[in-house]
């Protein structure tokens, strides 16, 4: 096997069907015969429904059916099946409504338009019960705290220490709004239920709704090739799914809904609001001693799932050795909140990373500089080596490109030409090495085609792209002619993809399948001579096509975790591996211009660096740090949803009001990659990037609004109001 | 349509297609199809409910009936089976569903479709060939312009009306006129960098 | 959306008559990025469409003579980008391209926009009786008193409502005097542009003067010096592709170093496009200085009654002002 060098340059794989408007999202798909569903969202946030009247819905020329909770009573909820990583609330079993915006009734007509008008004719009749929208409000409830990172003992240390702060920072709720809005198209073809839908987890859609529904999930197929945008609202079975496969069995049709995008602020997950107390405890010369981080993060009454990870990531930034983290959760009548891009290392790396900011200007250092001065050799969490640990290199890289060199230390002293105050904002970010099973098919024909099939999906970060170069690097075969399937249960068992372990898992396993192919290639016929490809050996040997297939496991997994994913769970393996511990490593380095009449903020450049092992394609890698630079942005300058505590529900529930950065907003984005394999974690050298791109973007934008203001704003979005 | 040749799918009525009862038992409890599901291949709507447009897509001649209702999207998408255009908001708010009206970019999703009578549409699918890409769409490939490829027809679609009204002069004004099209895997910055380049190459720049 | 019918007449007389004889429910559909936009919504539930966008001349602009002439049916990317309004009234092209997206100013008109209805979330959100509105259902009350406000209007709202007037273009037209003509089944009139709209008072559901069956035609600026030195300031959420937080359109005279007649409207604060006539009154006949320009800013503002969430707009809307009085007067004339 070849030893782990920098990969060619190679255009991203799907690019060009991508820029045709060939590829087909989940509801493209044209089926014969098909239905369209629209679904009834409830209007009250907490109780139940004593009546429904259908009629002048059924009336509705060119509807079909009007479903409610009596026809969906018997479908099972089924978060165990999915390796406890789901909702556990199927709206549309029963008459209990839980959130408001819950689907009540789902209408199946001939035509969207037909479903749309049936839809709002749905008549229902509620009784309401007293609700708690936000943790902010009575009837909030806290949990106990759970202890989630604990090295040496942060509260002695706190209270020697020569300097401290002890600030609090606030984080608002965020939604995904991926551009593709979630829907789902299920039909019935030979005795299979065929289910799309935009998934980043056809696993569990397909065993999901095997499950729910009581079917084998061997009758069930679960596509997802093209995902647009996922962002981790996609990671989950939805509310809608199965409802629409139920639907589609009991009509013998196919049934398609794409759920509208205001109801999608409230059936689809969101980043839940976040609380987040941070004290930090250094010597005067700006070693930090001690921290110690309690957060509070929101999460629905009913439910189980998400549970915070803010300490994970931070505690890793700096060789503290003595930090206390805990975090809880507080209960709310709200949908479940989810995953979202970062979901635990963006607001902890606001949160730490502000505060990190606050004690460079208490200490009077320099915040680059304070942050170089604790870097860490082992993780003194764990005592643990780091596989790779680059921060500091990446802090230096972006330093010199950004020009940080320049900067006035003080507040509020740098100033445009045209009057706009100037500021200059730094901050670390690191994201978990992590791994997943995977398993990898590899079909090379004689008449040139190859055909990859590997479990992973597609949502706009470059996995084709990425499992494809790595095939590329290592195996010549004809690269216009490569079909790489993704996504889609009928080709590979597939696993969740998130949490950056996509290309952890399944760039390894294409070496090893590749390791494999060119086992059995030789063994046909000895060693591929320089310049000969794999078609014309295959020619030779007058053998149509070799296939070979591979199960691979996660770096000191175990076959249980392939086992897990054949059922349906999640198994993955990471940050903390039993000899050391791995994650990605950024810097940010953002100048702000804040108007000084109306106080706008502008962000002309951004200077990212970030370490992801080695860069399997530097084109989609440097996309996606882009992309995590844009969302940082957004989350500092602009995206909240705003609450009404009297009702319960996201107001500003459209991309109109729901404010997430246009092209006008951002400015230039230089985006560096260290580029340095990662042999230990595994045999590709390879780690995510998509998630730690996103990491401490945001509190380096509110790092330099405090720079160029002297007003430290501790709450997201930093807007006008502000600091006007 | 790849779809169309295949019969159409058929319901789950023998027991032998599932392996687990239960959802031959859940399919029972169901009440029976309406009368209406029976006489939906006809769609039957009100009269003057439908409205008969005559327009010019991609470079062909259409007549087709509409829900007078519906959207220029809707049609595209549902009838006409032109997925290019995407919805993303169904509200004019995010410009995934972007096409040209008589060489205009409109969004898509707020055109109802009995507008378009009597005028000319032009989708993703009608603006460059494989054999034969559009510079914009070159432009994309070669500055990376996109991820998740989602609002990219929409994208170039705007970006290709963006040089023709001679908005492509700057990056500044090219980040304006390009406002209307959210991108949300953030690709911004090879997008004003595609459209320079395109631009150029257009001869419009 | 319930179901329509719809027709696309060729002259004004035959839509007035086609919306006569449609009855109820009858509205006129011109660009439809409004009302299309609330029809999805539910807001709106017309049952007959008559397209007005097709109407023959109404698509005309004639810039040549002592009045600007805009059809009422021009799109607003048409006139935003006429050769003589961009160079002589730059607040006008301003006010049109700071507007949506080019995707939607192709679509909308400049007839059809000055009845663009409120963005406020509440009324947006209600169709299925979620929050009271007096304005979709009068007497119902108003969920945006006393809820989230930082999007309500501080000038010219009422017990009853709070929405605020939420177009750009508008606020331009009323800062230079502009009319529009108007045809309807009793003829033809023209009104001041600022009559179009009605102050919430009590009756928020009733927003304009427009009779039942009338069409905007045309839409009619005066020609003025004034056009050259003037601006539409407009202050966003984002930096593009929203509403204004805060907007002022200016329009100067100038004596030298001395503003001979300032016109100033502001928009994104107010139930209807908000003339400012007492801070003109101030800046009138002084010399123009930021403090002077700040402190007609203020001046606009003397009179706003914020609610919880939207005071900082006091603040921002002067400084608007202001540089909106300073961006004008740094025009040559």
């Amino acid at each position: 096997m070849s030893a782990l060098t920098p990969t060619q340059d190679r255009m991203r794989i799907d690019a060009r069907d991508k820029v045709l408007g060939r590829p087909l999202f989940a509801a493209d798909i044209p089926l014969r015969g098909l239905l369209h569903a629209m679904t009834t969202p409830a209007r009250i946030a907490k109780g139940r429904i004593t009546a429904i009247d259908t009629m002048a819905a059924a009336a509705v020329p060119g509807v079909v059916r009007v479903f409610t909770h009596e026809d969906f009573a018997d479908l099972r909820v089924t978060p165990a099946t999915l390796g406890g990583n789901q909702p556990g609330f199927q709206p549309l079993t029963g008459t209990e409504i839980v959130f408001r915006g819950q689907p009540v009734a789902l209408v199946v007509a001939a035509t969207l338009e037909a479903a749309t008008e049936a839809a709002e004719l749905v008549e229902v009749t509620y009784e309401a019960a007293p609700f708690t929208a936000t943790m902010d409000e009575p009837g909030a409830e806290p949990q106990p705290y759970e202890t989630a990172v604990e090295a040496g003992d942060a509260a002695a240390a706190m209270a020697s220490a020569e300097v401290t702060v002890d600030v609090e920072y606030r984080h608002p709720q965020n939604h995904h709004n991926p551009l593709e809005m979630i829907s789902t198209t299920a039909h019935v073809e030979d005795g299979r239920l065929i289910v799309r839908e935009g998934t980043q987890n056809t696993n569990a859609l397909k065993f999901g709704t095997a499950g729910a529904l009581g079917l084998d999930p061997q009758r069930v197929d679960a596509v997802s090739p093209y995902i647009g945008g996922g962002f981790g609202q996609k990671n989950v079975l939805q509310l809608q799914s199965v409802l629409v496969s139920r639907a589609a069995m009991a009509l013998g049709r196919p049934v398609k809904l794409v759920m509208p995008r205001a109801q999608l602020f409230h059936t689809a997950s969101h980043r839940p609001a976040s609380r987040h107390r941070i004290r930090l405890g250094a010597s005067r010369a700006g070693r930090i001693s001690a921290a110690i981080y309690e957060s509070d993060q929101e999460n629905a009454r009913y439910d189980h799932f998400l549970r915070s990870a803010h300490n994970e990531a931070v505690s890793r930034l700096y060789g503290i050795p003595n930090y206390l983290g805990r975090e809880r959760l507080v209960r709310v009548d709200t949908n479940p909140p989810g995953h979202m891009r970062a979901p635990h290392e963006h607001p902890g790396s606001y949160a730490f990373e502000s505060a990190v900011d606050e004690l460079s200007y208490a200490l009077g250092m320099d915040p680059l500089a304070l942050r170089l001065a604790n870097d860490a050799e082992r993780d003194a969490i764990s005592g643990k080596p780091f596989t790779s640990r680059t921060l500091a290199a990446c802090l230096d890289r972006g330093a010199a490109l950004f020009g940080w060199s320049e900067r006035r230390a003080a507040p509020h002293s740098m100033v445009a030409e045209d009057g706009s105050l100037v500021g200059w904002g730094v901050a670390s970010g690191a994201y978990k090495g992590t791994m997943c099973p995977c398993v990898a098919r590899l079909r090379v024909q004689a008449d040139g085609l190859t055909r990859l099939s590997v479990s992973g999906h597609e949502m706009g970060q470059g996995i084709r792209s990425a499992v494809g170069a790595e095939l590329m690097e290592l195996l010549p075969i004809r690269a216009d002619r490569l079909e790489i399937r993704l996504g889609d249960t009928t080709a590979i068992d597939q696993h969740h993809t998130a949490g950056s372990w996509g290309t952890g898992g399944a760039v390894p396993a294409v070496r090893a399948v590749v390791g494999r192919f060119m086992a059995a290639l030789t063994e046909l016929g000895g060693p591929l001579r320089p310049g000969e490809s794999v078609h014309t050996r295959l020619m030779a040997l007058k053998r149509p096509v070799l296939e070979v297939e591979i199960e691979h496991l996660g770096t000191s997994q175990g076959p249980d975790a392939l086992e897990r994913m054949r059922r349906g769970g999640v198994a993955v393996v990471g940050p903390e591996y039993p000899d050391f511990v791995s994650f990605s490593w950024i810097a940010h380095f953002v100048e702000v211009r804040v108007e000084p009449t109306t106080r706008r903020i502008r962000v002309p450049r951004v200077v990212s660096v970030a370490d992801c092992g080695r860069v399997m394609n530097r084109r989609t890698a440097t996309s996606q740090v882009a992309g995590g630079v844009v969302w940082g942005i957004g989350a500092a300058l602009r995206e909240a949803a705003e609450i009404d505590p009297r009702y319960g529900f996201v107001l500003n529930n459209d991309l109109a009001d729901y404010v997430v950065p246009v092209n006008a907003d951002i400015g230039a984005i230089t985006v560096d990659l260290l580029d340095i394999a990662d042999p230990m974690l595994n045999a590709s050298g390879v780690r995510g990037v998509g998630e730690v791109a996103m990491v401490g973007a945001a509190a380096a934008v509110a790092n330099a609004v405090y720079h160029a203001t002297g007003k430290r704003i501790r709450h997201l979005p930093i807007r006008i109001d502000d600091l006007l | 349509m790849h779809d169309d040749d295949r019969p159409p799918a058929f319901p789950l009525t023998r027991r032998d297609t599932l392996r687990a009862g239960s959802a031959v038992a859940a399919a029972s409890v169901l009440p029976p199809l309406s009368s209406a599901a029976a006489s939906t291949q006809s769609m039957p709507l009100e009269p003057g409910a439908t409205t008969t447009i005559t327009t010019v897509v991609n470079g062909e001649p259409i007549t087709i009936a509409v829900d007078t209702r519906a959207s220029l999207l809707d049609v595209l998408r549902e009838r006409l089976a032109l997925t290019g255009a995407k919805k993303g908001c169904d509200h004019g708010q995010c410009g995934a569903c972007t096409v040209h009206v008589d060489g205009r970019r409109v969004a898509a999703c707020l055109t109802l479709a009995a507008k378009v009578d009597g005028r000319e549409v032009t989708t993703i699918e009608g603006l460059g060939e494989e054999a034969a890409l559009h510079p914009m769409q070159q432009a994309f490939i070669d500055h990376d312009a996109l991820q998740c490829g989602y609002c990219t027809p929409g994208q170039i679609m705007a970006a290709v009306a963006c040089v023709r009204e001679g908005n492509a002069t700057s990056r500044e004004r090219i980040r304006d006129a390009m406002s209307g099209n959210i991108c949300r895997c953030g690709a911004y910055v090879g997008i004003v960098a595609a459209i320079e380049d395109a631009a150029a190459k257009m001869g419009q720049g | 959306m319930r179901a329509i019918t719809y027709t696309r007449p060729a002259t004004a007389q035959a839509a007035i008559t086609a919306f006569a004889q449609a009855g109820e429910g009858a509205r006129y559909i011109a660009g439809g990025t409004t009302l299309y936009d609330l029809m999805k919504l539910g807001i709106e539930t017309p049952a007959h469409l008559v397209d007005v966008s097709a109407i023959e001349g109404l698509g005309s602009i004639d810039t040549g003579g002592d009045v600007l002439r805009f059809g009422g049916m021009a799109t607003m990317a048409d006139v935003a980008r006429d050769r003589v309004v961009m160079e002589r009234y730059p607040l006008l092209a301003e006010a049109l391209g700071k507007a949506a997206s080019q995707q939607l100013r192709n679509m909308a008109t400049v007839g059809g926009n000055l009845l663009q209805r409120t963005r406020c979330l509440y009324f947006r959100n209600g169709a299925s009786g979620l929050y009271p509105c007096n304005k979709r259902e009068p007497g119902s009350g108003c969920a945006a008193i006393g809820g989230l406000d930082r999007g309500q209007a501080l000038l010219g709202q009422s017990d009853a409502c709070t929405a605020v007037s939420p177009g750009d273009w508008p606020v331009a037209l009323v800062a230079l005097d502009a009319s529009v003509e108007v045809e309807g089944p009793d003829g033809t009139r023209t009104m001041p542009v600022a009559d179009l709209y009605r102050m919430p008072g009590d009756t928020p559901h009733l927003e304009f003067t427009l009779r039942p069956g009338e069409i905007i035609t045309a839409v009619m600026v005066p020609a003025t010096a004034a056009g050259r030195r003037s601006t539409y300031h407009k202050v966003r959420d984002r930096e593009s592709y929203a509403f204004a937080l805060a907007s002022a359109a200016v329009a100067l005279e100038m004596d030298g170093e001395t503003v001979r007649e300032a016109r100033i409207a502001l928009g994104g604060v107010a139930t209807v496009p908000w003339r400012a006539r007492a801070a003109e009154a101030l800046i009138n006949g002084a010399p123009l200085t930021r403090e002077r320009a700040l402190a007609t800013g203020h001046a606009a503002f003397a009179d706003a009654r914020p609610g919880r969430h939207n005071a900082f707009k006091i603040q921002l809307g002067a400084e608007v002002v202001a540089d909106a009085v300073m961006i004008a007067a740094g025009r040559a004339s």
